[in-house]
């Protein structure tokens, strides 16, 4: 049978198989899954006039990257599981950490206290919030004693850390003052991008916009010279997947946030073809299975050709889309929560097909509250399962070539382009944040997603569907640090302060505070001398908020 | 100052008010809005502390950064020593009759400030989108002893005209890039408008925005005073003391709309509002046989819509005296 | 449905503590609008003495604190200063993310009523409703 048989072979077979569908479905319902692409009851090779396998999805590590940045993926190295990790006191931190690594995980993620993401050194919170949901990581002590005896050499470090970025100049004078030099230390700064707090995540929104945008670049080009294996720049689309955006919106907006700031970068005079491969991204995975797996594929291949078009690129490193995702606590639920370990497994599975670097698994009781070391060992379980008795790393993107996942990820590209456009068309992501077009798409789309839960379009087991009555006292009992050592935290930093030599602690922030007036002077290096002579978390954001503005997010009603 | 007149006694509310005291001008704002039967006594007792306020009425289409300008304003008349009222209208939807009151949001730094009072209303089916409680507010902040008072309402239907007769100096804000800029302000608010201004400047097209509002000014009939165009960029707080001394030479200038002929052109004004307000929800609600008559003579195009509304205004004289 | 025919009731909706998530509190405000009443809507981060200010001036029925992490555990406090400050009579409702152990403390505290994720936009509109025609009456005399 020559092609053109083959066709219209099966073109006669499909319609057979339509008239037998509809004679037994009945009542068919519409299917949209959230980025409001209609699904069909199934998938068959059609004519196929779009492109040729080469030009759609090519192999692995090869343009356009649909299928991997690595020729290898996950079967040569699997994913980094970096879980977060975050207690109060950084001693009970450190204890977490050595158990974890212990456990199979092989790179951190850092999570500080709420009050240090709001800036404030933690003699002046109110006791009851202080430590309860990260670590307390004020001085360069605190950073100390969190990572005692771990070798920061060799392992990778993901920081939590909003701009200006306390917690990596704590770490780096860490290991400067442990002989480790700067060129050793890899890991990325999780929470660099200013714009997403600005639009969704506020906690961590400390300086004001412009304010945000000269540190963050101030800090990129530190970095690039003096800690070059760090990625300095990681793209969240977390946040704007939890504050309401549907995937293909999150994709697109972080996207365009890339874009910008790619722009940002080369307007300070870097080259693209190097700055581009120490772009990170941070994304959500939902458990809208086949649609995160398009997602992550679409946004793969988007990214290879828009560095291109738009940056001009030609080195293979620079074009790489290198993703690090974490299951979305959205989906979980707080009635009969074990049930979110299934849910976390499919999320992960979607996470994996996509073909992700690095993963966080949440635990089953993250609905309840920060969870518990038992809930954080099933959540790398999980992961080691899916490794190691699934098989999932035998094959390198198992999903492609399936007639759905091709066409669903042609679709969410043609929608994530979409948003990419609109943002174009309003000057680019920084211009259209400003202005609160993106917090509009965001909070319809959180809206609308919310209706179909309240109308009972989408079923939630234990919420609006399957309930049942629960026993209360069965749910897990939080630990939280005792009043004790939280005083005794805050007695250690009044110590720590009373300490320095107050000349060269006033000249360092004096120094920084004329960095931040000047437009000349790295800000971030600035930042660094501070720190070295004794300056806090709260005392280095206080003067920034002061000289470059405080961070009030654009809140829409 | 008005004549002294035998008066029942003040509503204790009445007395703290004036005095000064927070908690009470917040209630009798309440008692006001809902128009509960001790209101009417709470205006009386008002009546003769009205007119020293100076009242600031700021109208503009959303986008154009009123609420950043309104905080901006304030922080500058605090500077200058004064005391403020803010009156931050929304609209009300008119399906639910509900209201998200956000104006607040854009004015954080003074909620800590015993200078600023700032009450949010939502427009509550006044067409216009000025509800006619909020004239009333203004009263009572004016009575409370407020400097200024900063009435705050988007610019919809009638909002314009309306905030024309209860402010002394009024304000229209635009801004570049809202669609056609010129297009936004509509034909009318120019004859009300004492001070045009132009926000976010630093926008490429804002110097085009304010040629065009020039020109249009210079197309109008000459009056006494030239309406001037200020530029501001409410976020980095330029252009604020100016229009803050634009304001104080208008109110300077202008009638106070507690002076006596002004006084009964709003009077009246709000009373007509009030007038239609009345007839509007007795003709939506009334289920009685002439009424219905009526509705049915429009439909069947026996009598026109303007002979039908005065027919319907003698049906509810007559329900009315029944 | 409002407190009469024509009186909406009033609702501050806001967060106090460390947090910044919003996306609940846009959701409830929209339902609660839906349902006619008035929302008066806040940024995040406001300090307890701020929250009376604002129930103070706005004069409202009902308080919705949206809390993630642990900032509810400053709601007490909260409702102390209410006392204090002459409110006695505005109901405080909070949701978002409170453990069963702090539930009971939060409603020994006079918080009228916890919600947790899951709960249904009916039963917050009609508990809310109800709490704002509770506070109504429960207001000092004018």
């Amino acid at each position: 049978m020559n092609k053109v048989d083959k066709i219209a072979s099966i073109d006669a077979s499909s319609a057979d198989w339509e008239r037998n569908y509809d004679k037994m479905i009945g009542q068919d319902r519409v299917v949209k899954n959230r980025s409001g692409i209609e699904i069909k009851p199934l998938y068959w090779p059609e004519n196929d006039t779009d492109g040729t396998y080469e030009e759609k999805l090519g192999f692995p590590g090869a343009d356009p990257m649909t299928r991997g940045i690595y020729p290898t993926m996950h079967r040569g190295r699997t994913w980094s599981q970096r879980q977060l990790i975050g207690l109060g006191r950084p001693v009970d931190f450190n204890e977490r950490i050595k158990s974890i690594l212990k456990s199979g995980s092989s790179a951190l993620s850092i999570i500080p206290c709420n009050s240090v993401y709001r800036g404030i050194d933690c003699d002046e919170v109110e006791p009851e919030i202080l430590g309860t949901c990260g670590t307390i990581l004020n001085t360069v002590e605190d950073m100390d004693i969190s990572l005692k005896d771990i070798p920061l050499d060799e392992i990778s470090i993901g920081l939590n850390d909003p701009n200006p970025f306390t917690m990596l100049v704590q770490m780096l004078i860490v290991a400067e003052n442990r002989g480790i030099s700067w060129d050793k230390i890899t890991g990325t700064s999780n929470q660099s991008d200013y714009i997403s707090h600005f639009v969704a995540n506020h906690m961590f929104y400390r300086l004001s916009l412009s304010g945000s945008r000269r540190v963050q670049m101030d800090a990129v080009e530190y970095l690039a010279e003096h800690v070059p294996n760090w990625n300095a720049l990681s793209i969240v689309g977390q946040h704007m997947q939890q504050a309401g955006g549907t995937p293909a919106q999150a994709m697109g907006l972080t996207l365009s946030t890339a874009i910008q700031f790619g722009n940002d970068c080369i307007e300070r005079g870097m080259d693209p073809e190097k700055f581009l491969e120490r772009f990170t991204f941070f994304f959500d995975i939902s458990i809208s299975f086949f649609e995160e797996v398009a997602k992550f594929r679409a946004g793969r291949r988007i990214w290879n050709n828009l560095v291109v078009e738009r940056f001009g690129v030609s080195n293979p490193r620079a074009k790489r889309f290198k993703f690090h995702a974490q299951t979305s606590g959205l989906d979980l639920t707080r009635q009969q929560p074990l049930n979110n370990i299934a849910r976390v497994t499919a999320q992960a599975m979607a996470g994996i097909f996509g073909g992700l670097q690095s993963m966080h698994t949440d635990g089953y009781d993250e609905v309840l509250s920060t969870p518990t070391p038992e809930s954080a060992k099933i959540a790398i379980s999980t992961q080691n399962i899916l490794k190691h008795e699934a098989h999932l790393c035998d094959v390198v993107d198992p999903l492609g070539g399936s007639y759905y996942v091709e066409s669903l990820t042609d679709t969410m590209e043609e929608e994530i382009l979409k948003v990419i456009a609109q943002i174009d068309e309003q000057g680019g992501m920084y211009k259209a944040v400003e202005k609160g077009f993106v917090q509009e798409m965001l909070g319809a789309s959180a809206l609308e997603f919310q209706d179909q839960i309240d109308n009972g379009e989408q079923l939630i087991v234990g919420v609006n569907a399957y309930q049942e009555e629960e026993d209360a006292s069965a749910r897990p009992v939080l630990k939280r640090p005792t009043a004790e050592h939280m005083q005794a935290q805050v007695d250690r930093l009044k110590e720590v302060k009373a300490a320095r030599d107050p000349e060269a602690l006033a000249k360092g922030l004096q120094d920084l505070r004329d960095a931040a007036r000047s437009e000349d002077i790295n800000v971030f290096a600035a930042e660094i001398d501070a720190v070295r002579a004794g300056a806090t978390l709260g005392e280095i954001v206080k003067v920034l908020r002061e000289e470059l503005g405080f961070g009030q997010p654009l809140v829409v009603a | 100052m008005l004549v002294q007149v035998d008066e029942p006694e003040k509503p204790a509310l009445a007395i703290r008010l004036i005095d000064g005291e927070i908690a009470a001008l917040a209630r009798a704002i309440s008692v006001i809005e809902r128009d509960t039967p001790n209101a009417i006594g709470i205006l009386r007792a008002i009546r003769p502390h009205l007119g020293q306020a100076v009242v600031v009425g700021f109208t503009g289409p959303p986008g154009a950064g009123k609420s950043t300008l309104v905080n901006a304003f304030v922080a500058e008349m605090r500077k200058r020593g004064k005391t403020i009222g803010v009156v931050a209208v929304d609209p009300s939807s008119p399906i639910s009759g509900g209201a998200v009151l956000g104006d607040r949001i854009r004015m954080a730094e003074h909620t800590m400030d015993d200078g600023v009072f700032i009450r949010s209303l939502a427009s509550r089916g006044a067409l216009g989108g000025l509800s006619a409680a909020a004239a009333q507010v203004a009263d009572l902040m004016d009575a409370a002893g407020r400097d200024v008072v900063v009435l705050e309402t988007v610019g919809a239907g009638q909002s314009e005209v309306e905030m024309a007769s209860i402010a002394d100096v009024r304000i229209v804000i635009s801004a570049p890039g809202l669609g056609d800029d010129v297009q936004a302000i509509k034909a009318g608010i120019l004859e009300v408008a004492d001070i045009l201004v132009v926000n976010k400047a630093d926008q490429p097209l804002a110097n085009r925005t304010k040629r065009q509002l020039e020109a249009m000014l210079a197309l109008r009939a000459p009056t006494q005073h030239k309406v001037p165009v200020l530029s501001t960029d409410a976020i980095e707080r330029q252009g604020i003391s100016e229009l803050a001394d634009a304001i104080e030479a208008t109110a300077a200038r202008n009638e106070k709309r507690s002076d006596r002929s002004a006084l009964a052109g709003r009077t009246r004004h709000l009373l007509a509002q009030a007038v239609s307000q009345a007839a509007e929800t007795h003709t939506l609600q009334s289920q009685s046989d002439a009424i219905e008559a009526i509705i049915l003579a429009v439909q069947e195009a026996q009598i026109s819509l303007s002979d039908a509304a005065r027919q319907v205004l003698n049906t509810i004289h007559k329900e009315l005296n029944d | 449905m409002s407190l009469t025919a024509t009186i909406p009731a009033r609702v501050l909706v806001t967060k106090i503590g460390l947090d910044g998530h919003d996306r609940g509190s846009r959701i409830i405000a929209a339902y609660l609008r839906d349902a006619g009443m008035e929302v008066i809507y806040t940024n995040p981060w406001q300090k307890i003495e701020a929250v009376v200010t604002l129930a103070l001036e706005e004069d409202v029925d009902v308080i919705g604190i949206s809390s993630l992490a642990t900032d509810h555990l400053l709601v007490p406090k909260l409702m102390i200063a209410l006392a204090k400050a002459g409110l006695g009579h505005v109901r405080v409702v909070v949701g978002g993310i409170v453990p069963d152990q702090d539930e009971a403390d939060l409603l020994a505290a006079g918080v009228s009523m916890v919600f947790h994720p899951g709960a249904v936009r009916d039963d917050i509109v009609s508990a809310v409703e109800k709490f704002a025609v509770a506070a109504t009456n429960d207001r000092p005399q004018d």
